[in-house]
């Protein structure tokens, strides 16, 4: 099992990149706005998840944003298999929103999960903000920021994982 | 200089340098040297490729443990190339281009900023970096330095092929001094035996000369007596009207003409410049046809007995040198008889077994003089050794028979006894081919009867009536040109001619071996003999195929020859 840890460094960077964080941000947040991106390159959507080959990629908050401008600065000028990546935030999650990356924290998770359940949205959320679990739950272990995969309701909405970033979740529920 | 001859010594020129060698063994060190550097590039390029590979197996391995951060994850993919020598130093840089991880065995520590770029090479050191992507998405970077191979196990490496070509063009260079000298000796061994052969030459015609020499006092002597003969004999015609005793001086004049002309022809035949060429003889037959030469050209105190064996082998040698050779032993053995003395020319065969593994013919030569003293045996063949008094005689005589003896694949002894006398015996090896038979047909067609015609072209008027005379004698009809274009009119107007018979020297554009050719190139199957006097000339006439008659000639000789033309 891999040990994740947090380094100065990877925060540098990410305060580097995305330029002046407003209010105190926990450094948790950092790590896990930069891993929310990062998901990207590891998943598979099925080909009717985009409209176009260069369609974005998006990165949708819903509820209460934890991140910040600081995710909107991180991803500027990414792209993962020629989406560029965008980050929106929704109000409300219905079915039929054009979400790749779905982050849902708060009370209503549960309803917000349940309405994509069948939608090739990834779906992530995190274990000390809410009850139900995504695709993918952040947990912290030993102080640091990791994620347990839910590989099974992955594959429920067409959605392939590489091996490699199952290699590096806590737990994986096949 | 003809452009061959000049090709010709610019290779003797090259060959005999070793400047060819020596650049040849500098193009082999050159192109060996080449091949090495093109080697070395080679061996650099994989070890590029190869290191490149590494690094993107690295980057494919760290782009989940990159873009999460998992650094024991990193430790373990580096501590894995750490097991390898190759690699010298081993970074891990995030998105960004900072050192997230790494090892570094050299003094100089990882690099804290990676910029991804074509590999490139530093000193012993290959510097090749490889991004981090997953699908498109930029998560890093790694670095790998590796060490090319070391400077001493490369040498160590080219050690033994370095060995093997300086080897090959030391070799090549030495041979080709070598060759080059060799080649040089030889054109000079060439040249010297050229001009050695061209001496040898010219000492078998000194070694003739001298043996002439001592010919030509007994033969002018012969001479003499036989002009005494003739002269008186035609003055004693005058004064007589005896019938009886007119033909007796006639034939007495007849005779001596003839021992005249025959010594002459011996002489003549004797003194011809004329290479080596060996024949097939029987040797009583050609001592017995020298025994005039021989009988005049020693003193009448000296007498001479022949002993010729019946069926004597045949033997391979050239006859004017072995004549030369008896008549030389004969003068030795004259000379070794002040007092006079019996001379015994014999020849027996011998065959294998004892002293030769092969059948010989042996000549012997017995005086009954005073002997050589055997402190002089081993000198006698040696070129000049004379013990004769200054004047009468060169010292070439003896030689002449050993180099004569040698060259004809036999051997020579002497056997003497001071006081008693010496014996030449002269080995010869049998010949395996047979005698060229004399035709037989030749006394038949003498006496033919003959109904032919001979145009005769002589520009003397005594020598054309005289042979008009001997045609008539013989049978045939003749009409005479004095010039070969008066001849040649003839043919044309006057024929048809059986036979065109043609002194050799002419007065006029055309002489008689072009009168000949011409008459033949006229009508083919001409039968033409020619006439002369010059053994030069004979020689000419003799190469272009002609029928000769040598003057002077007998009428018997003129049969045969016409005879033997005609029925060709």
């Amino acid at each position: 099992m891999a040990h994740i840890g947090l380094s100065v460094a990877l925060l540098a960077s990410l305060a580097a990149t995305g330029g002046p964080v407003r209010g105190p941000q926990p450094i948790e947040y950092a790590v896990k706005a930069s891993y929310l991106y990062k998901f990207a390159p590891f998943v598979q959507w099925p080909s009717a998840a985009f409209d176009t080959p260069t369609a974005p990629l998006s990165i949708c908050i819903a509820g209460s944003d934890p991140f910040g401008p600081a995710l909107s600065e991180a991803v500027r000028g990414q792209r993962v298999n020629g989406h560029p990546i965008v980050v929106r935030r929704v109000e409300a999650v219905r079915p039929g929103l054009t979400c790749q990356i779905l982050y849902v924290g708060g009370e209503d998770t549960g309803a917000a999960l349940q309405a994509v359940a069948h939608e090739p949205v990834l779906t992530v959320t995190d274990h000390m903000r809410s009850g139900a679990g995504g695709m993918i739950q952040f947990v912290m272990v030993a102080g640091h920021v990791r994620f347990s995969i839910d590989q099974a309701a992955a594959q429920g909405s067409g959605i392939a994982i590489s091996s490699k970033l199952l290699g590096l979740a806590v737990s994986v529920t096949r | 200089m003809t452009p061959r001859r000049a090709l010709r010594r610019l290779m003797t020129a090259i060959a005999e340098t070793p400047a060819i060698g020596i650049a040849i063994a500098g193009l082999l060190l050159v192109a060996s040297l080449e091949l090495a550097y093109h080697n070395e590039g080679q061996a650099r390029a994989d070890k590029i490729r190869s290191v490149t590979v590494q690094a993107r197996i690295l980057a494919a391995s760290l782009a989940g443990p990159l873009a999460f951060n998992d650094q024991t994850a990193i430790h373990e993919y580096l501590d894995a190339l750490r097991a390898s020598p190759e690699f010298n130093a081993v970074g891990a840089y995030d998105e960004n281009g900072r050192l997230v991880d790494g090892f570094s065995r050299l003094s100089e520590p990882l690099p804290e900023r990676n910029q991804v770029a074509e590999p490139i090479v530093q000193g012993d050191e290959i510097i090749v970096t490889s991004p981090v992507t997953q699908n498109g998405a930029s998560l890093g970077s790694v670095y790998i330095g590796a060490a090319t191979e070391r400077w001493s196990r490369r040498a160590t490496r080219y050690l033994g092929i370095a060995i093997v070509v300086v080897m090959a063009c030391l070799l090549v260079a030495v041979l080709t001094a070598f060759y080059a000298s060799v080649s040089a000796a030889n054109r000079r061994l060439q040249a010297e035996i050229a001009s050695r052969e061209e001496a040898e030459e010219a000492l078998r015609q000194a070694q003739k000369m001298e043996a002439m020499g001592q010919l030509t006092g007994g033969v002018a002597h012969d001479f003499n007596n036989l002009l005494m003969v003739a002269s008186s004999g035609m003055e004693l015609l005058d004064r007589t009207t005896d019938p009886v005793r007119r033909e007796r001086l006639k034939d007495g004049i007849r005779q001596a003409i003839e021992r005249g002309a025959k010594l002459t022809q011996q002489l003549l035949t004797f003194a011809r410049r004329s290479p080596l060429s060996p024949e097939v003889v029987e040797v009583g037959e050609r001592i017995q046809a020298l025994r005039d030469l021989l009988e005049r050209s020693l003193r009448e105190d000296v007498k001479v007995e022949f002993e010729f064996a019946t069926g004597l082998w045949p033997i391979e040698v050239d006859p004017s040198q072995f004549d030369v050779a008896v008549l030389n032993i004969a003068i030795n053995a004259r000379d070794a008889m002040p007092e006079g003395g019996r001379i015994k020319i014999a020849a027996h065969n011998y065959p294998a077994g004892g002293s030769t593994t092969r059948d010989m013919v042996r000549v012997s030569i017995r005086d009954s003089g005073a002997g050589i003293a055997p402190e002089l045996m081993e000198k006698v063949f040696e070129p000049f050794f004379t013990t004769k008094s200054v004047g009468s005689g060169t010292g070439l005589g003896l030689s002449q028979v050993y180099g004569f003896v040698r060259s004809s694949g036999g051997v020579v002894k002497i056997e003497s006894v001071v006081g008693q006398g010496t014996t030449v015996f002269l080995f010869f090896p049998r010949s395996s081919q047979t005698l060229p038979r004399a035709d037989v047909q030749a006394d038949r067609l003498r006496h033919a009867e003959h109904d032919a015609t001979v145009l005769v072209a002589e520009d003397d008027e005594h020598v054309a009536e005289l042979v008009a005379e001997m045609l008539r004698e013989l049978g045939y009809k003749s009409r005479r040109g004095a010039t070969a274009a008066e001849t040649l009119r003839l043919l044309e107007e006057t024929g048809p001619f059986d036979l065109v018979l043609s002194d050799m020297i002419m007065p006029g554009k055309m002489n008689g071996l072009e009168l000949a050719q011409e008459v033949v190139r006229r009508e083919p199957g001409m039968p033409v003999v020619l006439m002369t006097g010059y053994s030069e000339a004979a020689a000419s006439a003799a190469a272009e195929g002609f029928p000769l008659l040598v003057k002077p000639y007998t009428i018997e000789a003129m049969g045969e020859v016409l005879g033997h033309a005609l029925h060709q």
